[in-house]
């Protein structure tokens, strides 16, 4: 019983679910088709029009059939009260003579359906008249009676009714129309079943003719609508691969109508946008060149300056002038910054030319974090800054290129350490299966909400007041970036107004593999709320 | 969108179009249908009466003569006759209810008696005859007089406490009640050769076409009616019965009977039943079941066609299927010929030829005719060449001889009749004469007497007060294997006079009368069911004293004009209105079968 009921339940579930399936394919397909639109709709209103005209087409059968029919009966009737007038006048109810006249009323009724008889004469207390074959005297309707019996002389009427019968035979509509002559009242009562059944036909008919219809005018539209349609779906599937970048993607152009226009249009904006890609593709070649060139060129003099200040530089106590030696110190240090610049530089634009190659053996990430603590920590010193480390107790071996992955892990120190504010830098270093991660705290400025990202963006500087001599290139955040990427790996910024920052640097320990966690969290454990995740949702590209 | 509103707009002129063009047509080829095949049928329209049921406000008198208005309504079973009786009063006269038949309404019922809550009435009436509940109905012409006893009940209206003749009466009826509720059909049983089916008409009333074929099934195995108990037999077994009513669909009826009739003949049974059911219109075929399982008779299909079974037909065996029979006549010059071509062909020459009222015998073996002087009755064989003649009867001293009258088995009937009495003679082949044990018009004269086709039935002339009148009579064989020939019932009233009668079908009398209304002798049509007789032709025929009809063959009549014997016939034997001609000089014409 139990397990009926669950399997019902479970039934229903399923049928519930099959439906809403198919009601939201359904809803889906309305909404996703213009032939499903346009198909549906034709039905609906072609369904409504051919109704309207069936009915209409019915309405006006039924009428013009009673129509007839009541005029034959009326005829009939006539017929029928002459021939009692001729045999009965208004003489005493002769039973003899009424029986004839019966007689012949009823020769014409019976099996064939005509119609049925009723003559009742109004002076005879003892029985109501007589009807022909089975049909009861109840068929005449109380109303057809009274109506008579006050009308004036020579009156017909006639109303609908229901025509019951002795005996098994069921009743059935029908058409009765009564007069009166003398003290006879004659009814005439006739079976509408045969205009039942005609009517019944027709509809059928008609109903068919309709279905045929509607189903014809909804098989045109979908033709027509998949003319229209089929080359609509063709130039949208052709904006898409154009979107997914595939430019040289084209709509065929078939005839001269509305729709070859719309493909010929399609094709010209796609060439024009081709060609201005292309353009522009070039175009960013040339600047890339350009600056590799640049930074190539301005070596060769930079070089000959450089001995020319170095000899400045060592010579800058002969000079007289206190301050000629002091712009030849000026000069040395500029020259420097200038350098570390064009090598920055032309990093850059090889990474940006694709040039840029991994050179990765498998190191650990712990040797390298040591090392670069061990060149920085001067530096550190200087500032008044600690360099905390928090180092795990097996190796992190990881494939990595040691020169950029040092270039990154100095990077993030130096910044750590010139907006550390004095305060204490830790970097943490941890591993798990598939990656190897740095972080690198500081508890200095912190980042604005947004800047997580433009850290990274070349030249940008926290601060644009801070002048340019002092610091790194400000290019350097953005190479590590590239760096990193460089080995499949993450840089991520996270920070806080008035809390410092946290860099996260994590590595694949297979170089070029894909990687989908970091060991270390982006925000520090115990700083700030969910709020700076933007860093890690925006870089997770 | 337009172009959607333009091709529905199309699609309605279309069909509208369409409409229009649908024409009654005007012209095309000629359609043809069969005709219903006979004009009176059992199932043709009737007339009923409605009753009504009694008032409050009426008297005594007033309830006895609703009473008996409402008791000629047979719906649902007497429901509103019934309210006219007190409550404690059972009285139901069922479906088929025995009927005593009044000459006309009875207009004046007299309160012979009466107290505050109690009344005697008194009906007083003229009965024509009675139906009895088997449908047979019997003229016995008297004066009626009947008492109601009516008492008023707790509503203070007055009710029917006791009818006459108690709770078990019947229905006290007008002809034209009758005429109107009931229908003459015919039973068919079999004659006692086994093979040979009687009709045996019975008054059926008409409760409703539904139930007819019902009705009539179930009259069937009821059994004859008391006229024909003793003369014919039945296939059916003892405590056969109707299992359920006889369903009628598309023209097919299903007759299922109780499993007694397992016993029965089957394609006996079958033949009674087409034979009675092809009397209803709306019955082509049928199909015969004992206890619900159809049963084939030999030769048929378990659904049968209604008109199988012409080898029992009651007219012989099927007269279409045989050579044509030609009828005989005697010639001008003395001899019996065959009528050929409205010429007489001699066949019988010499003292056979001088014979009066010949007639040869079914099987063509024996001629048997009258003398001159019809007193003696001769026979002559063989029916060819010139053969001598032998006296088998002398009749009494002022006794004549009614026409010699064969019956299909060779027997030979003949009556002797005198003023006031009668005797009939029967010879079998190859015996000696012997009269009858049981003949139910001795007392009477009998001019005409012809034995039906079917062996069973006998249509008289005899006097009767005072006028020759046409009677039915049945043949019965006693235990004891005596001759039982009476029963003798008037077919019609409407003829004043008869000269001489033939048997045209089992179903109908030809014969030459007088009807009421006529100065003259001429052919009439009468049904033995006892319905209207309709006179045949047109045109004068003189004197006419013989008649002589068969079935499908043309109606012969012997007349005299102008001292000249002539045979006459219908231009068009086929149209009962067509006239009179009289091509062959002879007389006497008779048909053998």
């Amino acid at each position: 019983m139990k397990r009926a009921k669950r399997f019902v339940r479970r039934g229903l579930i399923a049928a519930q679910r099959v439906l809403r399936g198919a009601v939201r394919s359904g809803y889906t397909r309305w909404r996703r088709s213009i032939q499903v639109r346009v198909v549906t709709s034709t039905l609906f209103i072609s369904a409504i029009v051919v109704a309207i005209l069936g009915a209409f087409l019915m309405q006006q059968i039924s009428s013009a059939l009673m129509d007839a029919k009541v005029k034959a009966a009326r005829l009939q009737l006539d017929d029928g009260l002459a021939q009692v007038q001729r045999d009965l006048g208004n003489s005493p109810g002769d039973d003899s003579r009424l029986n004839t006249t019966i007689d012949r009323l009823k020769s014409r009724s019976g099996p064939t359906g005509l119609y049925e008889v009723y003559i009742r004469d109004t002076t005879e207390q003892y029985f109501d008249g007589y009807t022909t074959n089975e049909l009861r005297q109840e068929s005449v309707p109380p109303r057809l009676r009274e109506k008579l019996q006050t009308a004036p002389q020579g009156t017909r009427a006639y109303t609908y009714g229901e025509l019951s019968y002795v005996g098994d035979r069921p009743s059935e509509s029908g058409l009765i129309v009564g007069g009166r002559t003398g003290q006879f009242e004659l009814y005439y009562l006739f079976s509408l079943e045969e205009e039942q059944r005609t009517l019944t036909n027709v509809g059928r008919s008609l109903a068919g003719v309709g279905i045929v219809l509607v189903l014809l005018l909804a098989a045109i539209a979908s033709l027509v609508t998949r003319q229209v349609v089929i080359p609509v779906r063709l130039a949208a599937q052709g904006a898409q691969r154009l979107a997914a970048g595939r430019l040289e993607e084209r709509m065929r152009v078939r005839g001269e109508d509305d729709l070859a226009r719309l493909a010929r249009s399609f094709n010209e904006m796609a060439a024009n946008l081709q060609e201005k890609i292309g353009e522009l593709e070039d175009l960013s070649q040339v600047q890339r060149q350009f600056v590799s060139d640049v930074s190539h060129e301005l070596r060769t003099p930079l070089t000959t300056i450089r001995i020319a200040a170095d000899m400045l530089y060592e010579n800058r106590d002969s000079f007289g002038d206190p301050s000629v030696g002091r712009s030849a110190e000026l000069l040395q240090s500029q020259l420097e910054r200038f350098e570390a610049l064009l090598a920055d530089l032309l990093e850059i634009s090889r990474h940006d030319a694709g040039a840029a190659t991994l050179d990765a053996e498998s190191l650990d990430m712990r040797d390298l974090v040591l090392r670069v603590v061990g060149d920085i920590q001067g530096l550190a010193e200087r500032k008044g800054s600690k360099v905390v480390l928090q180092l795990p107790g097996e190796p992190c071996m990881a494939e990595v290129d040691r020169r950029r992955v040092e270039r990154i892990l100095r990077n993030l120190l130096v910044n750590a350490v010139e907006h550390g504010d004095g305060e204490d830098i830790i970097v943490s270093v941890a591993a798990d299966r598939d990656a190897v991660a740095v972080a690198v705290r500081d508890h200095g400025v912190g980042l604005k909400p947004g800047e997580g990202q433009m850290v990274f963006d070349r030249f940008w500087r926290a601060d644009p007041a801070r002048a340019r001599t002092t610091g790194g290139t400000g290019l350097g955040l953005s190479i590590s970036r590239e760096d990193a990427q460089l080995h499949g790996g993450w840089l991520q910024a996270w920070g806080e107004p008035g809390v410092g920052s946290q860099f996260r640097l994590s590595l694949p320990r297979v170089a070029g593999a894909e990687l989908r966690g970091s060991p270390l969290p982006l925000v520090p454990p115990g700083a700030g709320d969910a709020r700076p995740l933007f860093a890690e949702l925006e870089v997770q590209e | 969108m337009t172009g959607r509103i333009a091709r529905l707009l199309a699609a309605a002129a279309l069909l509208l179009g369409g409409a229009g063009c649908a024409n009654v047509p005007s012209g095309g080829q000629v359609v043809t249908g069969e005709s219903a095949e006979r004009a009176e049928r059992v199932d043709d329209p009737y007339v009923r009466l409605i009753p009504v049921k009694p008032r409050p406000e009426w008297g005594p008198a007033q309830i006895v003569s609703g009473f008996l208005a409402a008791s000629a309504s047979f719906d649902d079973n007497h429901k509103v006759a019934r309210l006219y009786l007190g409550k404690q009063n059972s009285w139901d006269p069922g479906l088929r209810p025995s009927v005593t038949v009044l000459a006309s309404r009875i207009t004046d019922p007299q309160i012979v008696k009466a107290t505050d809550d109690q009344a005697t009435v008194r009906i007083t009436g003229e009965e024509v005859g009675t139906i009895s509940s088997d449908g047979q109905y019997t003229a016995s012409p008297k004066a009626l007089d009947a008492t109601f006893q009516l008492a008023k009940n707790q509503q203070g209206v007055w009710r029917i406490t006791s009818l006459p003749g108690g709770e078990k009466a019947g229905l006290l009826l007008t002809q034209d009640d009758v005429e109107r509720a009931m229908r003459t059909v015919n039973l068919f049983f079999y004659a006692p050769d086994r093979h040979t089916l009687v009709p045996n008409g019975i008054f059926l009333p008409v409760v409703n076409r539904q139930t007819l074929p019902t009705q009539l099934v179930h009259a069937l195995l009821t059994g004859p009616t008391s006229w024909l108990k003793g003369a014919v037999q039945t296939a059916f077994p003892e405590g056969t019965r109707l299992k359920r009513r006889v369903q009628v669909s598309n023209e097919v009826a299903t007759v299922d009977l109780t499993k007694e009739a397992r016993t029965g003949n089957l394609d006996r049974m079958s033949a009674q039943l087409s034979w009675t059911m092809r009397q209803l219109s709306e019955i082509k075929r049928w199909q015969l079941r004992i206890d619900g399982e159809p049963v084939t008779p030999s030769g048929m299909d378990s659904t049968q066609p209604v008109h199988a079974w012409e080898v029992n037909s009651p007219d012989g065996r099927t007269p279409h299927d045989e050579a044509h029979q030609n009828a005989y006549v005697v010639g001008p010059s003395g001899f019996i010929g065959t009528l050929e071509e409205d010429r007489a062909q001699p066949v019988v020459t010499g003292p056979a030829g001088s014979l009066s009222r010949p007639a040869v015998a079914p099987d063509y073996q024996e001629v048997a005719g009258l003398s001159a002087d019809e007193a003696q009755l001769l026979v002559a064989a063989p029916v060819t060449g010139t053969p001598a003649t032998r006296v088998v009867l002398t009749a009494k001293e002022g006794a004549r001889f009614t026409a010699p009258s064969w019956s299909r088995d060779g027997t030979l009937w003949v009556v002797e009749s005198k003023e006031d009495e009668s005797w009939l003679w029967v010879r079998r082949r190859g015996e000696e004469p012997v009269r009858a044990a049981h003949w139910g018009l001795g007392g009477r004269q009998v001019l005409e007497f012809r034995v039906a086709r079917d062996g069973v039935r006998a249509a008289v002339i005899a006097h009767v007060d005072g006028r020759p009148q046409v009677q039915i009579g049945r043949i019965a064989h006693a235990p004891d294997g005596s001759l039982d020939v009476g029963s003798f019932l008037p077919v019609s009233s409407e003829l004043q006079d008869a000269v001489d009668i033939a048997w045209r079908d089992y179903n109908t009398l030809a014969v030459l009368g007088r009807a009421n209304r006529d100065s003259q002798t001429l052919p009439f049509l009468m049904p033995i069911s006892g319905s209207a007789i309709t006179s045949l032709g047109v045109g004068s025929l003189g004197e006419p004293q013989t008649i002589a009809a068969a079935p499908g063959a043309p109606i012969l009549i012997g007349t005299r004009s102008s001292g000249k014997d002539q045979v006459c016939r219908q231009r068009s034997p086929s149209n009962s209105y067509s006239p009179w001609i009289c091509p062959t000089p002879a007389k006497d014409p008779s048909y053998p079968r």
